[in-house]
């Protein structure tokens, strides 16, 4: 099965202070840990609210842009890994590892497209996710190039 | 420059385990993802189980201590997302507006951090974490 682990942004993080080295360094190994484990399948850092936006949706009306910050949002993330597990238990002990301090660290598990067979009998959907995953993995590996 | 869409669906905070999505929204929000691909900006995406069906580990003075979900302090949660490469913060928010959301979804729009975000000294100490995705390969799941 595969896990987001989303973690939450903090006022240093919304203000846009980047990691000390330190920090950055234990992360690192941590984060090589779990390439050599074959858990990590992604792995991202996310700008401050100030920087995005959100758009939220009406019923028959056009949405809604609203710029950053949110400040009225408790929970903001920061970054976020997909993990590659074979249980929730696996992704805790995991999580339970990571050189962090003072925060709150959420992990949730992915549908997979074969959560989706009961509302699928044809297994349609199933074929034109699967096309779409190919070809978007092909857009990344172009776009990290 | 990458953005994430985030799907912040309300009531998905009190969701109960193996709720799933209606078949009628999936199929709708699937001729979006497929016009997020054929434009060819989207990277990845995918949905998440309700929070109910996941965990959270905070770290008081560093020890580890696990929540089960739900988490009742929540006021909203993250239901899915999507990683779309675009020219700039515009593009991304265009194609947030053409999702088919409902009156009770709100799309997060976050750019990502790229490396040439860093100066030199951080970028020099994250150096590794680019080989590091490379070798994670994005692959997928089963």
């Amino acid at each position: 099965m595969r896990v987001m682990v989303l973690v939450k942004a903090d006022e240093n993080s919304e203000a846009g202070a980047l990691p000390d080295e330190k920090t950055l360094t234990e992360m690192g190994k941590f984060n090589e840990e779990l390439v050599r484990a074959g858990v990590m399948l992604a792995g991202e850092g996310i700008q401050a609210s100030s920087k995005g936006a959100r758009v939220r949706f009406g019923k028959g009306t056009k949405p809604t842009v609203f710029d950053g910050p949110f400040t009225e949002a408790k929970e903001l993330i920061a970054g976020f890994w997909l993990w590659q597990v074979k249980s929730m238990e696996e992704a805790i002990e995991w999580l339970k590892r990571a050189p962090f301090q003072d925060t709150e660290v959420e992990i949730r598990p992915v549908f997979e497209s074969t959560d989706f067979a009961p509302s699928d009998p044809t297994g349609e959907l199933m074929a034109a996710e699967e096309r779409l995953r190919a070809q978007s993995e092909q857009l990344n590996k172009a776009a990290r190039r | 420059m990458r953005f994430m869409m985030l799907m912040i669906p309300k009531g998905y905070e009190i969701a109960e385990p193996g709720t799933m999505p209606d078949a009628k929204a999936v199929a709708a929000m699937m001729k979006y993802n497929e016009s997020l691909q054929q434009a060819g900006v989207l990277l990845a995406l995918d949905g998440l189980h309700p929070p109910s069906m996941g965990a959270r580990v905070s770290f008081p003075g560093g020890k580890p201590k696990v929540t089960d979900g739900p988490f009742s302090e929540a006021k909203e949660v993250v239901g899915g997302y999507w990683m779309i490469q675009v020219k700039s913060k515009e593009e991304a928010i265009e194609w947030a507006k053409r999702c088919p959301g409902s009156e009770t979804e709100v799309i997060e729009v976050r750019q990502v951090q790229e490396m040439s975000d860093f100066p030199p000294d951080v970028a020099e100490a994250a150096a590794g974490f680019a080989d590091l995705q490379a070798q994670s390969g994005q692959s997928k799941g089963s």
